[in-house]
């Protein structure tokens, strides 16, 4: 294995590899023209290179290439030359390292050491040699101080990116493509990740491609900057240097939104004159839930025709805190109050606005547009909030439907959306979901509007875009509210700041809803073999299918509850988790003593059906064997990660593990899409959607959100499965630092498990009571 | 010009997989949330419990909706497997005999598809499929798994016909609308049901 010959004590040595492109063309399938055409490049080994050029221009195809995930098929596919290493890109024979912008689909694996060994594992390197890789690439971006079995869910999105330039490290690539890995974090954690990245291409050798919009960071650390043409081919082959001082390249790229270092773009001078009060708020407190961390207290005055930026720390709570200004969340304490001229008859606070009344009002732009999108194209978008907007405090329509029309069409041409005015929302570029996400607030010109990170991962033309809409929204007295760590953003509208002091507590990233991985302890049952638990609950529960009976039900429950010591769980705990399965054997018990088969005397007689001692009797057996069958996987799922599960099921079993892992994988994201779940409630609420409606239109909402749900996480789950191609993943023999043995306790438990499930049986019979429901 | 990469119909590739997972995944975030809400269904149904099979569509769909997407030999069972498998993680749900469950509905949904021999991914087929599901899943509550064992005999037919019905209109038809939804947003671009939103509801996929 050529990368255990490098030595156990040499430092992450290695050559980078050379890259050739001779007319080289890929086609998308479903697309008119190539993603990129006749390129012709060599990027000699080692090199670092910027790579830049307008949306469209093929700058990710270009790293999907070289990264080997494109995929070839009937419809799609290369034309001419790409070599990596004097070998064709397609055939993968180097390991490459990709890292894409969004930071949540970087990472795969649910704990800190196994992300850094899945790409090495990948690739089938010893695992003595990965354990030994592990520390140093730790080490190598920063973070050393975290332990293996730190949950990744945790991370900050900095934190994450780094991660994932660890897992690329640690398997020694020759090349390394960076697809706007700053894009999605905060502009505090850029430094730390770029001198990373710089830091280990320098001491590995690695040729390095970056492709960025924010080449501030970037622009002195490069040794070349090439930028695409949009038609195909290279149209610039600079020196770092023309970055800052060639007039005509500068001005190029700042016509492409490229955001070259030093350039601002110009908007026109925000007004200055502030106008009515719309918004107070006195030593306000914020959180997302009762549990949840609150946020320091704020005082503040929100006036028409001027705008204020949040500020604060990361975890300080901002978006939490804007959420509450737009109505969506109840404050926890101090007061809140809109001014009787926003109020327009209603109570002062915004919370208790109907949705409807709330668009007319107050509009709330989320970070994430599609998390807004609620209709099938740009026209119905816009016409959304103004059709559901109410005023006074009779809550009359706002707009007629032929008014509604006209502002729509406005709209439409202000943005520069004419053309796309029946297209899907979610088909626009990012550019344009941005716009569109704030023209469809708009479009009900409520009298202040919130907006969080509204130029996060924008080009500088739609940034430019961006901040004339507000400015001339700001000219209409119009209040702006907006979280953001753009100064200059801040500066175009002339904005007031207030910064939010740090969360009482230290904000630890814990999530709310459900986890799949949560912490297992280190009990006795923590350390079973997953399968032998597994295999122990089928044996002991499988058995009670065969009948219907207390007694067997009732052995495996006094079982399960003996065994509680043995994975840590007290009395409380195990009703803490079982508490679900509790209801539903009741539920289950209830169902049965009504329709179940009666006999004996008559309890209760209710019409057609009759309550009978029979029935009764049926009833508790029903439930007790429900909750017989479902109680003892508490032991299974207080004790085991699912990881661990995974790999004993493809070491063990054999379960393919392109399979096991992927749907790992998948698995991790389940802790976003319940945050994502509950942000979709907020923006719907915030688009004018309430709780109250008609049975259609309440049914219409659940599937709108299921829907967007669906996009978010399917979009994701594409994503993530490049990151898994790129670390090697699935295309061969791959090793697993973490072995999972079979010992002779392991065993025990087992057989325990099987006797438990014959005892039962056994006891049912003895006592009379077994009955076969075949 | 190398086509290692290229890959046959049925086979699955990494994205199939791990799209399919987060279907699963997803579908189990959307019981949960919306099981709050469904409190007051549940209480509704208190007064007669059975009607409760009416809801069973609502477990079924990712085994409908997972094939439909993906449309490789396997998703159905594999979505609503791993459904299951999420459900039981979270504790939502029984035990054991979800995992059980979810194999069974799976495997009814994944009949039907095999039937069409994984072509034909239309409206009737996944209505058919949804039906399947639903009526694997009664079947197996009320004779082999027998959480309704103790039921009457009527009450049995009852149970699998409100099932299968549920599976029908819920999983199946709720499935393939979200299908061609999901299409006409561009998320499924590198699937193989990128054009659903273009494909007649009835006719035949050539």
């Amino acid at each position: 294995m050529s990368a255990a010959a490098n030595g156990r004590t040499a430092p992450l040595t290695r050559q980078g590899v050379e890259i050739s492109a001779r007319g080289f063309t890929w086609q998308h399938a479903e697309r008119d023209r190539p993603a990129i055409a006749g390129l012709d490049v060599q990027i000699p080994a080692g090199q670092k290179v910027l790579l830049l050029g307008p949306s469209g221009a093929g700058k990710s195809t270009f790293l999907h290439a070289l990264a080997g995930v494109l995929e070839v098929d009937q419809d799609a596919g290369p034309t001419g030359e790409l070599l990596v290493g004097g070998q064709d890109a397609f055939a993968c024979s180097f390991p490459v390292g990709l890292m894409q912008q969004d930071p949540e689909t970087q990472v795969v694996q649910s704990r800190v050491g196994d992300d850094v060994a899945f790409g090495a594992e990948n690739l089938g390197v010893d695992p003595q040699e990965i354990r030994e890789r592990i520390p140093q690439a730790l080490d190598a971006v920063g973070l050393g101080a975290l332990g293996y079995e730190h949950r990744t869910q945790e991370l900050s999105g900095g934190q994450k990116q780094r991660l994932a330039l660890a897992g690329i490290l640690a398997m020694r690539p020759g090349l390394m493509l960076l697809d706007e890995p700053t894009a999605n974090i905060d502009p505090g954690s850029i430094p730390p990740l770029r001198d990373a990245v710089i830091g280990a291409v320098e001491s590995t050798g690695a040729t390095l491609i970056v492709v960025e919009h924010r080449l501030e960071a970037w622009a002195r650390q490069v040794d070349r900057v090439l930028v695409l043409a949009p038609g195909g081919g290279i149209a610039h082959d600079l020196q770092p240097e023309a970055l800052a001082g060639d007039a005509a390249v500068r001005a190029e790229l700042a016509q492409a939104g490229v955001w070259i270092p030093g350039y601002v773009p110009q908007t026109s001078p925000a007004p200055r004159a502030g106008g009515a009060p719309m918004l107070h708020a006195e030593e306000l407190v914020c959180a997302r839930g009762e549990h949840a961390v609150r946020t320091a207290p704020a005082s503040f005055e929100v006036t028409g025709g001027r705008a204020l930026v949040i500020r604060g720390e990361n975890g300080a709570g901002k978006s939490t805190l804007a959420l509450t200004l737009g109505g969506l969340l109840e404050p926890v304490s101090g007061q809140f109050a809109a001014s009787p001229q926003l109020a327009d008859g209603l109570p002062p606070s915004p919370f208790s606005w109907k949705a409807g009344a709330l668009v007319a009002r107050i509009g709330s732009v989320f970070q994430e547009p599609e998390h807004q999108f609620v209709t099938q194209s740009v026209r119905e978008e816009l016409a959304f909030a103004p059709l559901r907007a109410r005023h006074g405090a009779a809550e009359e329509q706002k707009y007629d439907p032929r008014q509604v029309e006209v502002r729509v069409q406005e709209l439409l041409e202000r943005l520069g959306l004419q053309d796309l005015a029946e297209a899907n929302p979610f088909t626009l570029s990012g550019g344009e979901k941005r716009r569109l996400s704030v023209a469809t607030v708009l479009a009900a010109s409520p009298d202040v509007v919130i907006l969080d990170e509204p130029t996060f991962g924008q080009d500088a033309n739609t940034w430019r875009e961006l901040a004339q809409l507000l400015i001339e929204e700001l000219a209409e007295s119009t209040a702006i509210i907006a979280v953001t760590h753009d100064e200059h953003f801040a500066a175009a509208l002339g904005a007031d700041e207030l910064v939010l002091a740090p969360a009482e507590v230290a904000a630890t990233r814990t999530s709310s809803g459900p986890m799949l991985d949560a912490p297992v302890g280190d009990s006795w049952l923590a350390k079973i073999n997953p399968l032998a638990k597994f295999g122990a609950i089928a044996g002991a529960t499988m058995p009670l299918i065969s009948t219907v009976d207390w007694v067997s039900a009732a052995v495996v429950i006094a079982a399960t509850l003996l065994m509680l010591p043995l994975a840590g769980l007290g009395i409380g705990g195990f009703f803490r988790r079982g508490w679900p399965l509790l209801a539903a054997g009741v539920l289950a018990a209830w169902g049965i003593a009504l329709v179940g088969q009666d006999s004996g005397r008559v309890l209760l007689d209710l019409g057609i059906f009759d309550i009978t001692e029979g029935s009764v009797a049926g009833g508790v057996a029903t439930g007790l064997r429900a909750l017989a069958m479902a109680v003892p996987m508490v032991l299974l799922l207080s004790t085991t990660n699912p990881s661990d599960l995974g790999g004993a099921l493809s070491q063990q079993l054999k379960v393919p593990h392109r399979f096991v892992l992927g749907a790992l994988a998948g698995m991790r994201l389940l802790g976003l899409m319940v945050e994502e779940f509950t942000t979709l409630t907020l923006a719907r609420r915030a688009r004018g959607i309430g709780n109250l409606g008609t049975v259609r239109q309440r049914v219409g909402a659940k599937l709108g959100q299921l829907l967007a749900l669906l996009v978010q996480a399917i979009r994701r789950a594409g994503r993530l499965a490049t990151t898994m191609e790129a670390k090697g993943f699935g295309t061969g023999q791959r090793t697993w630092i973490r072995t999972a043995t079979f010992t002779r306790r392991d065993g025990a438990v087992l057989a325990a498990g099987v006797l438990l499930g014959a005892a039962a049986i056994a006891a049912a019979i003895w006592a009379g009571t077994y009955n076969l429901i075949w | 010009m190398s086509t290692t990469r290229t890959t046959q119909r049925s086979t699955w590739r990494v994205v199939d997989i791990v799209i399919a997972s987060v279907i699963a995944v997803a579908s189990g975030v959307v019981f949960w949330a919306w099981s709050a809400s469904y409190g007051l269904f549940s209480l509704a149904f208190t007064a007669f419990p059975p009607g409760t099979a009416l809801l069973t569509g609502l477990w079924l769909f990712p085994a409908v909706l997972g094939a439909l997407i993906i449309r490789k030999p396997g998703a159905a069972l594999f979505c609503e497997v791993l459904a299951a498998v999420v459900e039981a993680l979270l504790g939502t749900h029984w035990g054991m005999p979800v995992l059980i469950s979810g194999l069974v509905q799976g495997l009814g949904a994944e009949l039907v598809f095999a039937l069409f021999r994984y072509r034909r991914w239309n409206l009737p087929v996944a209505l058919l499929a949804g039906l399947g599901s639903g009526l694997f899943a009664g079947l197996s509550e009320a004779y082999v798994v027998g959480s309704v064992a103790e039921y009457t005999e009527s009450m049995k037919l009852f149970h699998v016909g409100a099932t299968a019905v549920s599976g029908l209109v819920v999983a199946g038809l709720l499935s393939w609308w979200i299908t061609r939804a999901l299409a006409r947003t561009g998320a499924l671009s590198n699937l193989a049901s990128r054009r659903a939103h273009l494909e007649p509801a009835l006719a035949v996929r050539k």
